[in-house]
């Protein structure tokens, strides 16, 4: 299950998981926002290639008006798949601090 | 000596996205029973999700529930998803997408399985009447 949300500086959050059986839900959130918005990932386990394309397609929206999303506290299973879908040429993304 | 020892799971699953939930609990089931480790968890599930949403949305002919296979044998784990009475489908004939192009020409299309290629050790295809299964072997050691 996925659950999204705005956090208290604004970004967006998203936790658990970003599958194909959730993507509408996520789709008709990220359709309100008009605005450049940093996306906290920390505590998203997974994402699968339905979840990378409602990014893809916020994406493309908003940066049509100047406006871009920068994915941030990246790490594990979905930093690996965002490498090999070549989205950090087409996003900004930070990496999660190290574990201490 | 276990790791010798065939250890199996097999389900059959409705053909809509809607029961990914479902088919994630089973393999976290089986993975736990046959000891497969949390690091092969994720690009697992990612590798039967893309293959199995691509079977939902473009098998021709598919109306019967996709059998999903769980094997873990001779240090491998193997993962078989059957589509029953449907046309020949390989995914080693998709051709890979270009995950270089910039943002004005990248589309989701392509991608799962562009991804999932680079998650398994071998694909396999096989096409007997209607029946056809893609097996997906990831090397655990």
């Amino acid at each position: 299950m996925l659950d999204i949300r705005v956090g208290e500086k604004g970004e967006i959050v998203l936790s658990g998981r970003f599958d194909a059986s959730q993507a509408v839900k996520a789709e008709t959130f990220m359709a309100a926002l008009t605005e450049s918005r940093n996306v906290d990932v920390s505590d998203l386990q997974y994402v699968s290639s339905a979840g990378l394309g409602v990014l893809l397609a916020t994406q493309k929206r908003l940066m049509a008006t100047g406006h871009a999303l920068k994915l941030v506290n990246v790490r594990g299973h979905v930093r690996e798949v965002l490498h090999y879908s070549g989205f950090d040429q087409i996003f900004e993304i930070e990496a999660a601090p190290p574990a201490s | 000596m276990a790791e010798s020892l065939e250890q199996a799971a097999q389900q059959s699953f409705p053909r809509t996205a809607a029961c990914l939930p479902e088919i994630f609990d089973f393999m976290d089931r089986f993975f736990a029973h046959a000891g497969v480790g949390d690091e092969h968890r994720m690009p697992m599930q990612f590798v039967v999700e893309e293959w199995f949403t691509n079977l939902v949305k473009y098998s021709r002919g598919g109306t019967r529930d996709i059998l999903l296979d769980l094997k873990r044998q001779d240090g491998r784990l193997v993962l078989s998803l059957t589509d029953f009475g449907v046309e020949r489908f390989d995914i080693r004939e998709v051709r890979d997408v270009d995950v270089n192009l910039d943002l004005k020409h990248r589309t989701p299309g392509g991608l799962g399985i562009h991804l999932l290629k680079r998650m398994v050790d071998d694909i396999g295809y096989e096409y007997v009447d209607g029946r056809s299964t893609t097996t997906f072997v990831k090397k655990l050691e």
